[in-house]
């Protein structure tokens, strides 16, 4: 009984996989490109005309300097698919991590 | 709402920090106490499906947009905040380490307003009024609240900074998600947990039926 449950709660993982993936896909031709609430205010209360140039006035000193592989989800050169490939991979990622992690971190089974 | 780096000053970006890794510490209890084989394929289903659906932004009007945050979702299906304060650390680890999607700095203010103010604000106000209003309006109502409140959160933090002045600062962040929390976390959250507790609702928390008693 305990395999045949487990065996059905594999079914919503990859069912929730199949749905992210979807949307993953999807994502780069349906999402608003427009700033979000918080970078609008950004343009709105500090100025400069666009978040980038609102950051710029705002002009705190990072201790690192970091640029992360895919930023603002896209791969350099690959458009609309490098996009779609950058979310898929992040969805991906996330389903990898939060599974390991969450049988190593879990409750142990008592045998 | 996911804050860059830069956006706050380190002093106090290391405050968010501390505030944070307390309820990180807790969420690693929650998991090494109630997160059993049978919750982790749904955790993972969660994780995957809250990035993917946090890189869908929703326009809403004023030229703005918006996305789902999934805190509440997350804390009501797995029947602990705990569970949301997890998730949404990994989801805006990977956002903010592979995709420049929050600031790294920063990170324990995002992982604060929309991890734990998020996820407790969405647990508690759903188990307030789901044996009222029932899963549906319970579930639109906790997801409304939880970003809501913690657009708020971020904007007091904003202040504290010295971005925004807390007025402006507070009425149009609470604007834009209170119009994204109806679009985006009120319908999204309250569609999800009904399909799934249509489908398979032996794999929503028992503390998040009607009926059920509420522990943290």
């Amino acid at each position: 009984m305990s395999s045949k449950n487990n065996k059905n709660n594999k079914n919503i993982m990859i069912a929730g996989a199949v749905i992210a993936i979807i949307i993953s896909v999807l994502a780069p031709f349906l999402a608003s490109s427009n700033p979000d609430g918080l970078d609008m205010n950004l343009i709105n209360l500090v100025g400069g005309g666009s978040e980038e140039h609102a950051e710029e006035l705002i002009g705190e000193k990072m201790p690192i300097e970091y640029e992360p592989p895919m930023p603002d989800y896209s791969i350099e050169g690959m458009g609309k698919l490098g996009e779609v490939g950058a979310i898929v991979a992040g969805t991906l990622l996330m389903l990898g991590i939060s599974f390991g992690l969450g049988k190593v971190l879990g409750k142990k089974q008592g045998t | 709402m996911h804050i860059g780096d830069g956006l706050i000053p380190l002093g106090q970006t290391v405050i968010y920090w501390l505030i944070a890794l307390v309820f990180i510490i807790k969420s690693l209890e929650w998991a090494r106490k109630d997160l059993d084989e049978m919750k982790v394929p749904m955790l993972a289903a969660l994780g995957a499906g809250i990035f993917a659906i946090q890189a869908m932004n929703i326009p809403i009007p004023w030229g703005t947009s918006g996305h789902m945050v999934g805190a509440a979702l997350i804390a009501i299906i797995l029947g602990s905040p705990f569970a949301a304060v997890l998730l949404l650390t990994l989801v805006l680890v990977v956002q903010g380490v592979m995709f420049a999607d929050g600031g790294i700095t920063v990170m324990g203010a995002n992982i604060v307003n929309m991890g734990v103010v998020g996820g407790f604000v969405g647990f508690y106000s759903y188990n307030a009024m789901k044996n009222s209003i029932g899963i549906t309006g319970a579930s639109f109502a906790a997801g409304w609240l939880s970003i809501f409140i913690a657009s708020l959160v971020c904007a007091v933090e904003m202040y504290f900074a010295g971005t925004f002045p807390l007025k402006e600062g507070l009425l149009l962040m609470g604007l834009y998600h209170a119009v994204i929390g109806v679009v985006g976390e009120g319908f999204i959250t309250a569609l999800a947990l009904n399909r799934i507790m249509a489908v398979r609702p032996d794999v929503v928390s028992e503390r998040s039926v009607p009926g059920a008693g509420v522990a943290a």
